[in-house]
């Protein structure tokens, strides 16, 4: 016990180890967004017609919105004029055709991150699609995946690659204008990644994105699309890193799944962005819009996300349970520190019949931190048999942050049965008196107690994932233990 | 926005209490400027987000204080009156002292119609009236203190415990009537009161819109019912709002049978180690919309609170239940539960439920839980293989959900109403009153 003793002592003295800064020639457009900004981000991107007339319109009706003011977070005002909507690796005039030739310096940068981007830890047998800044730098085993007939590239490629493809799904599940961030995403995304698996194949691996925000001033908007096709599966996994900066930065993402009869996918997020100090300065503000549509029969989507970083998370993916028999599942980490605050949930409509859904969230809160709940079960009128089991848990470190839980259920179906419960609680005395009584130290029985109160859900994360989030659990705790 | 009561306002503003004392005018145009600034809740309006009263603002109820209400056949509202309760009658919003029957009251309590209460003592009233609900809560509460044309006062004085019950009868005898009253109920250091609130009314549509503001303090003990049971085109405000002081107890059972439109806000501020047990069960029926609206606001250590609502919704109606749970900063060792579960009997109706827990203390035992969906099979099937046709178990099971909390009221005589309301809402052959 002594060696993961210290480990923990080890995680505890840790601070945020992505915080570096990569010193590399980046194009960056000035701060600033208007017509001409996105007429130019298209024209760099060599984009097809109609994402011109899509992003355009996305911005006009952007135009007429208000930054959403429900949720239980304190948000200073953004200035959408201060930021630079467009920043990449300068040496992208002709994108690397291989790994050979991306840029050493960023190479360093995903090694420094443990991303297995290059030969030797190609061994994890991940594909990875990295996005550093506003542009996909390197994909891995295309080969090997084109060969079982997937498509797994930047959506920028896709757009030039497969512009019919991009353009009947994209959009479909998050609307230009659905909300206020979605809505600023759809005019100015700059990449993201895209997934296309045909019928009845099995992705033969794990797809995973690994998104970077380097350059300062610079806001981040990826868009991710991932089409299942019938009888089809995939796992697909996204990790996030940003450097340590004094000024809040904005990440305003779009991720689409779209799941056809007997399709399957499982999106798994760990979200670690830059979090500010612990005096609140700095850190991500994190507005993300992740939609699942379950449109056939028997389809399946699963989300799981453990979320420790960001200043600001804003984050509610969401189920649409079109298909009969179709299944959402929402699994959920989030934990706040110091100043962090995070407003996060799911919504589950159920439209089909004979849908499931379930939803168990586990929202750690510690330091002056506030952490939020909030998630929508909705039952339409025909879906007939619906089933819902939601289960909130919270737990509080400390006597200065706040634990909050926002249940909506809206139920029009006799036959639908929905279960809704939620506790709040701190780390039991007992607990803790059970652990030190056999020789743990205060620290570690915390780190256990926590793991143990997030393991529903860390068993839902692929392995390499649920170490990674186990480990970023203790550092996030830092200093609020004991 | 402006209302069109705003103009009405103007006509009838001398009949209503109060006029010459200056405080209260002041509050009154506090209110009404307020309300005129935002008229009726919106659906935009978080806290009223399932609950649309925009029909209200399309019709117009005006306030009948000149009517006399001297032959007002009672027959129609004895039936609700309680036996062996002091009973104080409203009707149309104005205390009528002939139907009132307060015989046996003891000298040192207080109860008074609003109106006297406020000649007598308006010094006393002042220290009380808008200060268990300010009229920036919602506009409902404004137009409350703008327009309230009486109510009841009770003061209990300290140690005093009541054996008799007290009953507030309101009642609506016209159509298209508007009757807003206000309820002040002070309950004194270590004495104990039981209270009903009754509304009935005529079958046509009018608007009742009730504020009651109550002050428990420190020992004291209130058990506060509501039976509600207005006509069915009607449209009810009740708005319930109590101060606990330290390890005072309050008990609420809510329950909502009538009107097409009725929400119901039951707000509670709890002290050092009070406790309180709210209790609810709303049954839909027809068209029927009943919002219930509660918040538990623990603002200091070692309270308790408990909550059940039940609803039982059938045909076309729609439940809403929209329950808070609030804990402060230094509120430790707070112990809070609440549940709500609904029974959906009809494809036409709905339930929407939304409790909250928003909690800024961290030794709390804070749970809550909410179910919606039908009987289940396994206890139909129970009793069908006791012989029981599927109707009658199903019937059974509904009648038992919905009995559980009529069970929990410990008045004799207001039990019988409310199960004879329950039956009469749920004509159910099957289930005999005569072996319950």
């Amino acid at each position: 016990m002594s060696s993961s003793a210290k480990e923990v002592e080890n995680l505890i003295a840790q601070e945020y180890t992505q915080g570096f800064v990569t010193k590399i020639e980046v194009e960056t457009f000035p701060p600033g967004l208007d017509e001409d900004v996105i007429a130019k981000l298209s024209k760099i991107k060599n984009e097809p017609e109609f994402m011109l007339e899509y992003r355009l319109k996305a911005y006009r009706h952007w135009l007429t919105m208000d930054s959403p003011d429900w949720a239980q977070l304190n948000i200073e005002p953004i200035d959408y004029q201060a930021i630079s909507y467009y920043s990449a690796p300068k040496k992208d005039s002709d994108k690397p055709q291989s790994l050979d030739e991306v840029d050493p310096e960023l190479l360093d940068t995903y090694k420094k991150l443990g991303i297995p981007l290059d030969e030797q830890e190609r061994l994890a047998g991940v594909a990875v699609d990295a996005v550093f800044d506003s542009v996909s730098v390197a994909t891995t085993f295309k080969g090997k995946l084109k060969d079982a007939g997937v498509i797994f590239c930047p959506i920028s490629e896709a757009l030039q690659e497969y512009p019919e493809l991009v353009k009947q799904y994209l959009g479909t599940v998050v609307p230009e204008g659905d909300n206020f961030f979605a809505a600023l995403n759809a005019a100015v995304f700059t990449d993201g990644s895209f997934v296309y698996i045909p019928k009845g194949v099995r992705c033969p691996m794990e797809l995973s994105t690994y998104f970077r925000i380097n350059a300062a001033n610079t806001g981040q908007f990826e868009r991710t699309l991932i089409i299942a096709d019938e009888d089809s599966h995939v796992s697909y996994l996204e990790g996030c890193t940003a450097p340590m900066r004094d000024e809040n930065q904005l990440h305003a993402a779009v991720v689409e799944l779209i799941a056809m009869d007997n399709a399957e996918i499982k999106y798994s997020t760990v979200q670690n962005w830059y979090p500010g100090d612990e005096n609140g300065v700095g850190g991500i503000y994190n507005f993300v819009t992740k939609r699942a549509e379950c449109r056939g029969h028997n389809s399946k989507v699963s989300w799981t996300q453990v979320e420790t970083g960001s200043a600001i998370t804003w984050k509610y993916p969401s189920c649409v349970l079109l298909g009969d028999n179709s299944v959402g599942e929402f699994y959920s980490v989030a934990l706040t520190n110091n100043y962090q605050q995070a407003d996060t949930g799911t919504k589950m409509i159920h439209i089909g019949k004979n849908t499931k859904s379930t939803i168990i969230s586990k929202g750690i809160s510690a330091g002056k931190a506030q952490n939020t709940y909030r998630g929508l079960v909705k039952v339409g009128k025909g879906a007939e048999n619906a089933r819902n089991y939601t289960q909130c848990d919270s737990l509080l470190v400390g006597d200065k942050c706040g634990a909050h839980t926002f249940p909506y259920v809206e139920v029009k179906q006799p036959s639908a049965q929905v279960e809704h419960e939620a506790t709040t609680s701190k780390i039991s005395e007992d607990q803790l008196f059970f652990c030190q009584q056999r020789g743990l130290s205060a620290e570690d029985a915390v780190s256990m107690i926590v793991n143990g109160f997030c393991k529903e859900v860390f068993k839902e994360l692929p392995m390499e994932f649920a170490v990674e989030a186990q480990a970023l659990l203790g550092i996030s705790l830092e200093g609020s233990v004991g | 926005m402006t209302s069109h009561y705003i103009a009405e306002y103007e006509k009838t503003a001398d009949l209503l209490p109060g006029q010459s004392i200056a405080w209260l005018k002041a509050l009154r145009a506090d209110a009404l400027t307020h309300f005129s600034e935002n008229g009726f809740p919106s659906l935009r309006e978080e806290e009223w987000r399932y609950t649309n009263v925009s029909a209200i603002e399309k019709k117009l109820f005006l306030p009948q204080l000149t009517a006399q209400t001297a032959e007002t056949d009672d027959a129609f509202f004895n039936d609700y009156r309680l036996e062996g309760a002091l009973t104080v009658v409203l009707i149309n919003g104005r205390y009528s002292k002939q139907h009132s029957s307060l015989e046996g009251l003891d000298e040192d309590i207080s109860v008074l119609s609003m109106t006297d209460a406020l000649a007598q003592n308006p010094d006393l009233i002042e220290q009380y009236l808008s200060k268990a609900v300010s009229i920036e809560e919602h506009s409902f509460v404004a137009f409350n203190a703008a327009w309230f044309s009486d109510g009841l006062f009770i003061h209990i004085p300290a140690k005093k415990v009541v054996d008799k019950p007290i009953q507030l009868l309101h009642v609506v005898t016209q159509g298209d009537c508007l009757s807003t009253i206000r309820n002040i109920l002070v309950v004194d250091e270590m004495a104990e009161v039981n209270v009903i609130e009754t509304f009935v009314g005529v079958d046509n549509a009018y608007l009742t819109a009730s504020v009651t503001e109550v002050f428990v303090a420190q020992n004291a003990c209130l058990t506060l019912h509501k039976m509600q049971i207005e006509g069915d085109k009607a449209y009810h405000f009740g708005g319930t709002y109590v101060k606990q002081a330290r390890n005072a107890r309050f008990n609420h059972h809510n329950f909502a049978f009538g009107g097409l439109l009725a929400r119901n806000d039951m707000h509670t501020d709890l002290d050092t180690a009070s406790e309180c047990d709210l209790n609810g069960l709303y049954l839909g029926i027809k068209r029927q919309h009943i919002d219930n609206h509660t918040r538990i606001n623990h603002l200091k250590p070692h309270a308790i609170s408990r909550e059940l609502y039940k609803g039982v919704l059938n045909q076309r109606s729609r439940g809403v239940f929209q329950g808070m749970v609030y804990v402060a900063e230094d509120a430790q060792k707070t112990d809070s539960a609440m549940n709500n579960r609904n029974l959906l009997l009809s494809n036409d109706a709905e339930a929407d439920t939304k409790p909250q827990l928003e909690i800024y203390a961290d030794d709390v035992k804070c749970a809550h839980g909410v179910t919606v969906g039908q009987l289940e099979e396994k206890s139909i099937f129970y009793l069908q293989a006791r012989c029981i046709d599927e109707e009658t178990a199903r019937n059974m099971l509904t009648f038992a959900f919905a009995n559980e909390m009529v069970d929990k009221v410990k008045l004799d005589g207001l039990r019988e109403k409310l199960l004879e309301q329950l039956l009469k809402r749920f004509p159910q052959v099957s289930v005999d009153k005569a072996w319950l």
